[in-house]
């Protein structure tokens, strides 16, 4: 195999299966945070079971994390070697950052929350808990921040040797696409706690048990899950995608499926991109639209992909499907938790059971939405591996061969299956268990 | 200034082979302090609030080394590039036995995931201790500064010879830390475990130190035979400790790894990644630092991140603090 598609495989592979698990740290913190506080300063044994319940899902999720993030930093001195040595002096910096400030305050208090809790729930574990939510928010954000670089990269000046030497770290830590980037990451994992929240209450109140925990699970929820759909659409999506116009055009293109540079350039609902005829087939065109959303205008020119050299296109029909695939689901989280919000207001929620099972399905595809962004957002920075400066192919490693990564991918491979199955059969027996399954909380 | 930034590795390299070191310890000796399931958790529930945050010592050192010395962080990576996978999957699994012992009470489960967790914990130490001598001992490096060279060129007698002090000497250590740590019968036996660890690592630091000297010559760096002079102290105080002092003796061989650390640091100076055969040169520090703005961002970053850990870190370990009996994990 070519050594620089290893290499990406694996990359991806790694990136893909590890980012599930950040999603539901960031998104449940909140709801860790909130019960342990809860029962810490109020003493209902219902807040202390919830606290119990959910820092249990929230720590076997965190465990998942950290196994699958081992890989991920070091990855880029294994097989992004000539990347590493290039570009190290930015890209090092926020990844120090992450180490020092985010994982020592995660892990630290994590095992304090975690052995500490034979008892009821503390002050002492309440500040804890504050502290790993903190820590997984930090983490989350100097990785935006290191992408972030990747995709538009600013603090720094051109090197001997081919290297990029950092110039200013506030630059590169507040550049305004990685506080954007993250802003829309970050609600996208909120929305996914949100919505694993309301789905469990929703299971709880479908299987008639733990009725009145059940029901607080789905309120919060999916009032959490209404405010984070429109959040994620307005305004950091269409942010996101305004950066995307400024600095990376042709990666609008391809989301987009513009072949044509086209004046009042129609939205694209539906349609299947070829990039060989170069059209978008069986198309469904909102005409002006995306003039609109990119330039505040209807009739703004916008570039289509054949305004740029081919060798720069990314993988367009990738790139589009992820793209529709993300705002699809965006839509239809929106229209969901919108529905459930007027049941919840008219008091019919918790007895229908349709909502209920809707809810309880749904489960699954904020992941997925999560996933097509991170496509979107790499694959559509193809070719390059910092946005204009340095091409992938230039970025792997020199001594490492293609034979070499393709037997670490199927180590990684079985490992993770492994991991996979094991972290999905936990989270499901502590479901079935329930939260009135407490025996170490003193009730 | 790359000088701090050395330093500074090293520091992180040493926090993170005296925190790790007991927790990696404890499991390389558990088979032997351990004899039924309930002592067997108890092992594993001793280091439990501590390995996840001592493994964050390993991955900001990794960090660290990416921040201030980029090239030589890409060299060596890719250069070791299958020993580290296995070091990554190694580290993985540990975690994952660590994590899941408890959630099935199934003896079967909590065999297979005592096995995992010993042999996981035992290679890792094996592998670091190789990666370690064959740092002292050079690699060989190309013109660009990339490692070139076997899987079999890093399995040499030396690097072998360190690798088993690491394990004797971490054995050593994580059991002075049961001692602390653990009531009942598996102390007792962490009592016998420790002495005859120390004959193990009295005579392989001998060995070791032989080696070195011969390797190197008599050339290397003041600091490096202080360093010596100082770990051979401190295996004596480990000595003196034995049988009347749990907290001197854990003490003494966090100094004696301490030593160790500085000793390897020493000799390695100025490299970062010394070449293969000894005196060939290699990849200097200077020559691996990044921009100033960089140096400087790592440093204050690190050091200042490293202050505010010891300091949350130490107030929320006391608060963990206590021995742990059968009576306590069984319910």
């Amino acid at each position: 195999m070519e050594t620089v598609l290893a290499d990406r495989l694996q990359f991806a592979f790694t990136v893909m299966f590890h980012y599930l698990f950040p999603i539901g740290t960031i998104g449940l913190a909140p709801f860790v945070v909130a019960y342990t506080w809860k029962a810490a300063h109020g003493g209902d044994p219902e807040d202390a079971a919830a606290a119990r319940f959910w820092t249990t899902i929230f720590a076997v999720n965190f465990a998942a994390g950290v196994v699958t993030g081992i890989p991920m930093e070091f990855q880029f001195g294994t097989n992004w070697a000539a990347f590493s040595r290039s570009s190290g002096s930015v890209v090092g910096q926020p990844l120090a950052m992450e180490g020092m400030f985010a994982f020592f305050l995660e892990s630290i208090f994590l095992g304090a929350l975690l052995y500490g809790r034979r008892g009821k729930p503390t002050r002492f574990m309440a500040w804890a808990a504050v502290m790993v939510c903190l820590g997984s928010w930090l983490s989350g954000y100097f990785i935006v921040v290191t992408d972030a670089w990747m995709q538009h990269p600013v603090g720094y000046v051109a090197g001997p040797n081919g290297t990029y030497q950092l110039t200013d770290i506030w630059a590169v830590v507040l550049s305004s696409w990685a506080r954007w980037q993250f802003a829309h990451v970050f609600i996208g994992a909120l929305l996914t706690g949100s919505l694993i929240v309301a789905g469990v209450g929703a299971y709880y109140l479908l299987a008639k048990r733990e009725t009145a925990l059940a029901k607080r699970f789905v309120r919060s929820g999916i009032i959490a899950a209404f405010v984070l759909s429109i959040l994620a659409a307005f305004p950091t999506g269409d942010i996101n995608a305004d950066d995307v116009t400024k600095y990376q055009p042709v990666k609008l293109a391809a989301m987009e499926g513009l072949f044509q540079s086209t004046h009042g350039a129609p939205l694209a609902i539906i349609g299947m991109p070829d990039s060989k005829s170069r059209t978008l087939l069986d198309p469904v065109f909102v005409p002006g639209i995306l003039s609109y959303l990119a330039y505040g205008n209807f009739g703004a020119n916008v570039n289509g992909l054949e305004a740029y050299p081919r060798e720069f296109w990314p993988p367009v029909e990738l790139t589009y499907y992820a793209y529709h695939v993300m705002v699809g689901l965006g839509t239809i989280f929106g229209g969901i938790t919108a529905l459930a919000m007027l049941l919840l207001v008219m008091r019919r929620l918790y007895s229908t059971p349709l909502m209920l099972w809707v809810l309880m399905l749904l489960v699954p595809f904020p992941y997925i939405a999560n996933e097509a962004g991170w496509v979107v957002s790499e694959v559509g920075r193809q070719p390059w591996i910092v946005y204009g400066l340095m091409r992938t192919a230039a970025g792997s490693s020199p001594t490492v061969s293609g034979g070499e990564t393709l037997f670490t991918i199927i180590g990684f491979t079985g490992l993770y299956f492994l991991l996979g199955v094991l972290f999905l059969s936990l989270v499901l027996r502590e479901i079935g268990l329930g939260p009135s399954h407490a025996p170490e909380v003193a009730v | 200034m790359p000088t701090v930034g050395y330093c500074v590795i090293a520091l992180m390299l040493t926090a993170y082979v005296l925190s790790d070191g007991f927790d990696l310890g404890i499991a390389t000796i558990a088979p032997f302090i351990a004899r039924n399931d309930a002592e067997r958790r108890i092992a594993m529930e001793s280091i439990g609030p501590f390995w996840n945050g001592n493994e964050v010592c390993l991955i900001a050192a990794g960090a660290a080394l990416f921040a201030l010395f980029p090239t030589a962080y890409a060299a060596s990576f890719s250069g070791f590039y299958l020993p580290f996978m296995v070091v990554l999957w190694l580290l993985m699994f540990r975690g994952i036995s660590l994590e899941l012992r408890e959630h099935l009470s199934s003896e079967l489960w909590h065999q297979f995931w005592d096995v995992a967790f010993w042999a996981s914990s035992t290679l890792l130490v094996v592998l670091f201790g190789v990666a370690l001598g064959n740092l002292i001992r050079g690699v060989p490096l190309d013109a660009s500064g990339y490692f070139q060279g076997s899987f079999s060129f890093l399995l040499n007698p030396y690097a072998i010879a360190v690798a088993l002090l690491a394990v004797c000497v971490l054995g050593f250590h994580g059991a002075a830390f049961a001692r602390l740590r653990i009531d009942g019968p598996p102390a007792v036996r962490a009592a016998s475990a420790l002495t005859a660890l120390w004959w193990c690592v009295a005579a392989l630091y001998v060995i070791v130190s032989a080696a070195t000297l011969y390797l190197r010559g008599f050339g290397g760096h003041w600091a490096t035979y202080a360093c010596g002079a100082i770990a051979l102290a401190a295996l004596i105080a480990m000595r003196l400790a034995l049988g009347k002092s749990d907290v001197g003796a854990f003490a003494a061989s966090s100094l004696f790894l301490i030593a160790l650390m500085g000793a390897a640091a020493a000799t390695m100076y100025p490299y970062i990644l010394p070449g293969y055969p000894p005196g060939s040169g290699g990849l200097s520090i200077d020559a691996a630092a990044p921009s100033v703005a960089a140096m400087t961002t790592a440093l204050t970053v690190t050091i200042g991140g490293g202050i505010a850990v010891v300091a949350y870190g130490s107030l929320v370990f006391r608060r963990m603090a206590g021995k742990l009996r059968v009576e306590d994990v069984v319910r």
